[in-house]
């Protein structure tokens, strides 16, 4: 393996003497990589949903005598999409053509069915196809679930100004009918006023029960329409940008692009400068000139991977970030990086061999590691047949490794299922790529 | 007799359909000097490399004497042009297991820069030198010459047919390849003439000129 070192040492000092090259190629998976987040802060977005009001919704609606704000509600809760009112003309065409993902309409007669509460009023959502349908039925549900939460507090209160009635007795309306009631106070002082006999003694007994019983009434609506209520503490975790996931993806990406590339075009290389004839003359073995190309993948991704670690290490403690770098699990990121940089390099060597020139390796490369951090992106329980395509790659298996060896509780079986994986890639690349390398002779 | 320094069985090598070289043997024995000539395309260099060991035949064999050494000079210039004269000398030297001193001396001897100029930034004639000096790291004893004197001046030239005869002369054997008719004639002991992958001719050059310097590459 001696030759094979020289080899590796100057390719290098071949790399150390590209200064732009190594920067466009350190440069270009960050660029990539933000514009992944980017799109993934896209994912994020509030999707544009068109609120369609043919019932005129005024600003503030008395139900049950309770004084309910619309509008501010509907806004309050609808944080996850952005409402885009609209007419109805409107919203149909905006919705045809996806400028809209969804509508929302409120029909005529929903605001007579909410002071009524005699029945429930209905809102009519409209979904595009597609990917982001789901999410938007998931957050019109929210919406409409937080809308029944205001409105059942709503409820409650008018239905407890019932029970206050029957209490305390006074005024009240009824679907617009004005009345008096006496109310249980009121009863029993009445029934005092009366002759005590058996017959009266039941009634005035029924009357003390009754007034017990309704003075709980408020508690057990109020546990009646939330059986469960969710309380949500104050944010404590990471921002996403410094989760274990995208310093998982950050690390795999940048290597990814870094070592097939190199790899590919270092094996092509050989060829355009005429060297490879020379070395395969006995000097150095094609073995152990693949052998030295998958080298130059491993050390460039333990150098650059580790100087990424470092980085993020130094932002998170700087920053104090909950949870901190986990600092010891370095030496096991290092094993993942090495792992990872030989089934890369394997495969950009096998690239190099195919493609037989540099600049065509090169842009061989590209194209194949870009559906390759795609495919890894994609998550294998929506589409499967992305899932198995990944796993024969060695994108997915480092981004499933880095992120177990940074922060995993229990790692060791991750780790050890990912890094046979990538093992046994960097043998079956590392022969493919051994046995294209004749292609380099011819 | 002695047997040959080097020598190739049935040697032959296809490029997918395309016929380089058709089974060739060929024999090249200690203190000769073998031109190989033929137009362009004829399979000089396909059997230089074979006979070098840089392409695998298609078919047959190359046989190389023990402790025979063997230099290969590829036409066109091979060494890595971000590296400087020196640090290929030393990479190569060191792949050959050639003495510490062995760059330093070619270097010397071919006259290219000592500085740290990277290769590819060397004359077109510094380039062919230092792809001579890089076949010469190991102290070949056949040396495999592909159009070598393409791109040198006459002096370099001259030190170069210098440097080959002193091979020769010290038990070795030259091969080279050469469209330079004046080249056969002043350094050729013998003459082997290929066509389309043919070898069609094998013997010295005064019959090699009686029958083939006219038509040689019409």
């Amino acid at each position: 393996m001696r030759r094979a070192w020289l080899v590796l040492v100057k390719d290098l000092r071949v790399l150390h003497r590209s200064p732009f090259l190594l920067g466009v190629l350190v440069a270009y998976p960050i660029v990539i990589a933000l514009l992944v987040g980017l799109v993934a802060g896209y994912a994020n977005a509030k999707p544009r949903v068109g609120f369609v009001d043919e019932d005129g919704l005024p600003a503030v609606i008395a139900v049950g005598g309770h004084r309910f704000h619309v509008r501010s509600t509907i806004d309050r809760v609808s944080r996850n999409v952005r409402l885009v009112r609209l007419s109805p003309k409107e919203a149909d065409r905006e919705l045809r053509t996806g400028k809209v993902v969804a509508t929302i309409t409120v029909p005529p007669g929903f605001v007579a069915d909410l002071k009524e509460m005699v029945r429930s009023p209905t809102l009519v959502l409209r979904t595009t196809k597609g990917g982001v349908a789901p999410r938007v039925n998931q957050q019109v549900q929210a919406l409409v679930y937080s809308l029944n939460r205001q409105l059942q507090e709503a409820y409650i209160a008018a239905n407890l100004e019932y029970v206050r009635l029957i209490l305390h007795g006074g005024d009240g309306s009824f679907l617009g009918r004005n009345f008096h009631v006496l109310g249980l106070d009121g009863t029993e002082q009445q029934l005092r006023e009366l002759p005590r006999g058996p017959r009266l003694d039941r009634i005035r007994a029924f009357v003390t029960v009754a007034r017990l019983a309704l003075a709980q009434t408020g508690g057990a609506l109020a546990a009646t329409a939330h059986p469960i209520e969710l309380k949500q503490a104050p944010e404590e975790g990471r921002t996403w940008a410094l989760s274990a996931q995208v310093q998982a993806y950050a690390l795999a990406l940048t290597i990814s692009f870094l070592t097939l590339l190199l790899a590919a075009g270092a094996l092509a290389a050989e060829r355009d400068e005429n060297t490879i004839g020379r070395l395969a003359r006995g000097l150095v073995s094609l073995g152990e000139l693949v052998a030295a190309k998958i080298g130059l993948a491993v050390v460039v991704a333990l150098a650059l991977g580790m100087a990424i670690a470092l980085l993020f290490g130094g932002i998170i403690q700087l920053g104090g970030i909950v949870g901190g770098e986990p600092w010891a699990r370095l030496p096991l990121l290092a094993i993942g990086l090495a792992l990872a940089g030989a089934a890369l390099g394997g495969l950009g060597a096998f690239l190099g061999a195919l493609a037989r020139e540099a600049r065509t390796a090169s842009l061989v490369a590209v194209l194949v590691v870009l559906p390759i951090v795609f495919l890894g992106l994609v998550p294998g329980e929506i589409v499967p047949v992305a899932g198995w395509i990944s796993d024969a790659l060695p994108f997915a298996h480092a981004v499933r490794f880095f992120a177990s060896a940074l922060y995993d509780a229990s790692p060791w079986g991750t780790l050890a299922r990912e890094a046979a994986w990538l093992g046994a890639l960097a043998l079956v690349f590392g022969a493919a790529a051994r046995l294209a390398a004749r292609r380099l002779l011819v | 007799m002695s047997s040959p320094l080097l020598q190739a069985h049935g040697l032959g090598r296809r490029f997918g359909a395309r016929l380089a070289l058709a089974p060739t043997d060929l024999a090249v024995d200690a203190g000769e000097s073998l031109a190989l000539v033929g137009p362009n395309g004829a399979g000089k260099s396909t059997l230089l490399a074979l006979l070098a060991g840089s392409l695998e035949p298609s078919e047959g064999r190359v046989s190389v004497a023990d402790a025979v050494r063997v230099g290969w000079v590829p036409q066109r210039p091979a060494h890595y042009g971000r590296l400087s004269p020196r640090e290929n000398l030393e990479l190569f030297g060191r792949l050959e297991g050639a003495e510490d001193s062995a760059a330093g001396a070619l270097l010397a001897e071919f006259g290219l820069p000592e500085d740290s100029q990277p290769s590819s930034a060397l004359s077109v004639g510094n380039r062919q030198r230092l792809n001579i000096a890089i076949a010469l790291l190991g102290r070949p004893d056949v040396l495999l010459l592909d159009e070598p004197t393409a791109s040198l001046d006459p002096g370099q030239r001259r030190r170069l047919w210098a440097k080959v005869d002193r091979v020769r002369e010290g038990g070795g054997a030259v091969v080279f390849a050469t469209q330079n008719l004046d080249e056969v004639e002043r350094h050729a002991g013998r003459v082997a003439v290929l066509r389309a992958g043919e070898l069609v001719f094998a013997g010295p050059p005064a019959q090699y000129e009686r029958e083939f310097a006219e038509d040689v590459f019409a």
